[in-house]
């Protein structure tokens, strides 16, 4: 059982596998398409910024293979945002995944927002089993994704109240940082992990 | 955003007038220390009193009033109206008076005007712009001056004006929203512009922030209906979220060992990175910092094993720095796992590589620390741990900054670093104005009560600390607990 870590040059990818390995779980950074579709589950992180981090999917012909998982797969921050259909930042077309767009907070808000935040749980997921309702996850983000409400999981007030995770079938998505969140955060991974 | 609520005082009264008309007065209050009070309940900081009389009358005509209002409310009060002499000026700034507000005086008696910046600082000595059909006006807006707007800022500016009331006198009392050009061409002219004048609504307010003012006065407004609080609220309303406040142990360190100097200097051994690092993030701390004391000088490798086995270890946000010089530099260190990168003195030499790092990782990742220390009226910034100055303004460093991509800003105060003395809540407040990125105060905590002032006094997001917590004088569930205790919300 192996779970597929993508890096596509944008982000943190050493602390996730440190988070899934301290789990218990295997698991192989990557950017090879096959290795991808092959593996159990599949982790998208991502940090920096949309127009970059596409054309470094596009390089590297992981943008097409995306849409076609069939195993769990989570996409966590930048890596959630570029699901949707677009995205606000450098006016970028993304991987029309789960629909919707990605928007930047307000100019009136602080921004980035940075910190520890509460997430709401609209309805029930697998993957937030076991985590209580309100609980506080570490965000680092400038943008929110906009989608339908069908695919809702929790949200999270900033003074906007904006999708922090959603869930399409396998597809899992989440703003916050779950490898940041202390032990709350494992949990959440460790619930992902535990589909693969 | 600074909301001040005006008191305009005649005959010992709180009136307000019409378009400075003094035949079309209205009586609020009989007492005007009432109105100051109710001001203070609906959560005023900051109060405007005009000596309406005094104006009119060319000499402070209510000073006993306001003075005792000073005494009795404790807020800092700006005071106008009739000041005209050396000796009027002194009689209010040395009486409780936190600023005065002169006008007629500048162009009346330059000299006189002259030697009040000189001795009072330029942070007690507002100038009241009011414009009358283009035209600068005086004496209580009953003339217009020879001076044209042009000439009246030249002459303010060289005689060293930093705070700009501004007032266009035909919207004054009507209701009708300020003059918004008028206030963002004081603003482009680099003054801190307060306005003042037909602010009628919370949409003049927003719409007064959106440009970037950050002090309004609302006189007439308040007293037909609108809600001060509610004011307060709205316009600060946008800088609050449901983030809780941030508690960030700091831990120097130096050939992998952590160590924390007393003004940078004098440095004492406090333990295993990892471990300690380790014992924060499980008795609650939020994040950490790591920095690199000595990566200025010698070799950066056993920091960046350090970071690789950090990363491992620890399940919460770390940011790392010290001496992080290049994107290189970066990429190295958030590769293995860092978090963030906080840039000190290269971002003071070469602004642009913020702007780099923040386009290349996100400005998530980029913390820019901000070494300050105060200089007469302003703080400029340092370099090199605090050793080197570089006659920068801090307060306009900071803004740059955040302009070019930075993430977040670290404020360290030199004055208050080591000395456990509190939070240097006027360097914070300074900074927190200036900006719209998070804010990490750092520099002089002694105790959890540092912290409870910090975040109720300043609009901070986070709170750092070194020492404190290396030799147990706080712990961190502890200041959790009081912070909580004082509604302060913490994880």
């Amino acid at each position: 059982m192996k779970i597929a870590i993508i890096d596509y040059k944008a982000g943190n990818t050493a602390s996730i596998k440190n988070a899934v390995e301290n789990l218990g779980f295997s698991c192989i950074i990557t950017n090879n398409p096959e290795e991808i579709l092959k593996a159990d589950g599949v982790i998208f992180p991502g940090q920096g910024r949309a127009g970059q981090a596409m054309k470094n999917l596009k390089e590297m012909g992981i943008d097409k293979i995306l849409s076609r998982i069939t195993k769990p797969f989570l996409g966590i921050c930048l890596g959630m945002q570029l699901l949707a259909d677009s995205s606000e930042e450098d006016n970028t077309k993304c991987l029309s995944i789960v629909g919707g767009k990605c928007i930047k907070f307000p100019a009136e808000l602080k921004t980035p927002q940075i910190g520890w935040n509460k997430v709401n749980f609209i309805q029930p997921s697998p993957i937030t089993e076991e985590i209580k309702n309100g609980s506080y996850f570490y965000f680092a983000n400038s943008y929110y994704i906009e989608v339908e409400n069908k695919y809702i999981v929790g949200k999270t007030d900033y003074g906007i109240n904006f999708s922090s995770i959603i869930q399409k079938d396998n597809y899992f998505a989440i703003q916050f940082h779950p490898e940041k969140s202390g032990t709350v955060g494992s949990q959440l991974l460790n619930n992902f992990c535990k589909l693969c | 955003m600074l909301i001040l609520p005006a008191i305009d005082i005649f005959g010992g009264k709180c009136v307000r007038l019409k378009q400075g008309d003094f035949n079309q007065s209205k009586t609020y209050n009989e007492d005007p220390l009432i109105v100051a009070q109710e001001f203070k309940k609906k959560g005023a900081e900051f109060i405007h009193i005009v000596d309406l009389e005094g104006a009119k009358e060319k000499r402070p005509m209510n000073k006993e009033i306001i003075l005792n209002i000073a005494k009795t409310i404790n807020l800092p009060i700006q005071v106008g109206g009739g000041i005209r002499s050396y000796e009027d000026a002194k009689a209010y700034l040395d009486n409780g008076i936190t600023r005065i507000i002169v006008s007629s005086m500048a162009t009346r008696s330059p000299n006189e005007f002259k030697r009040i910046i000189k001795e009072f600082g330029s942070s007690r000595i507002v100038f009241s712009l009011d414009i009358r059909d283009g035209k600068f006006a005086i004496s209580g807006w009953t003339e217009s001056s020879e001076k044209s707007v042009t000439e009246i800022i030249e002459f303010i500016k060289n005689a060293g004006i930093k705070i700009v009331v501004v007032t266009d006198t035909a919207k004054d009392g009507m209701l009708a929203g300020p003059n918004f050009e008028i206030a963002q061409k004081i603003m482009d002219e680099g003054f801190e512009t307060i306005v003042a004048g037909g602010v009628s609504s919370i949409k003049d307010v927003l719409r007064l922030k959106k440009m970037g003012l950050r002090n309004v006065i609302i006189g007439k407004a308040l007293y037909e209906g609108l809600d001060l609080k509610e004011v307060i609220y709205k316009a600060n309303d946008m800088n609050k979220n449901n983030l809780v406040k941030r508690i960030i142990p700091c831990l120097d360190v130096k050939d992998g060992r952590v160590v924390k100097g007393i003004y940078f200097k004098n440095l004492k051994d406090a333990g295993d990175p990892v471990e300690l690092g380790k014992f924060y993030s499980d008795s609650g701390a939020d994040e950490l910092i790591f920095l690199d004391i000595t990566a200025t000088k010698e070799d950066r490798k056993t920091f960046q094993d350090l970071v690789g086995r950090i990363a491992k270890e620890i399940n919460i946000p770390f940011t790392v720095g010290g001496g992080i010089k290049s994107i290189t530099d970066m990429k190295e260190l958030l590769a293995i796992g860092a978090d963030k990168v906080s840039i000190g003195s290269a971002a003071v030499k070469n602004p642009n590589l913020v702007k780099e790092a923040s386009q290349y990782f996100g400005a998530q990742c980029i913390v820019v620390s901000v070494d300050a220390k105060k200089k007469n009226d302003s703080w400029e910034i340092y370099i090199k741990g605090g050793s080197e100055a570089t006659g920068i303004d801090a307060i306009s460093f900071a803004k740059e900054m955040g302009e070019l991509g930075a993430g977040e800003l670290l404020v360290n105060s030199l004055d208050r670093d080591g000395t456990k003395a509190g939070f240097d809540l006027e360097l914070l407040n300074a900074i927190c104005n200036a900006v719209n990125i998070p804010v990490i105060a750092s520099s002089g905590a002694g105790s959890a009560e540092d912290f409870v002032e910090v975040f109720q006094k300043t609009n901070v997001d986070a709170g750092l600390a070194a020492s404190i917590f290396h030799n147990g004088t706080v712990a961190i569930s502890d200041l959790k607990k009081v912070l909580k205790e004082n509604n302060i919300p913490v994880r």
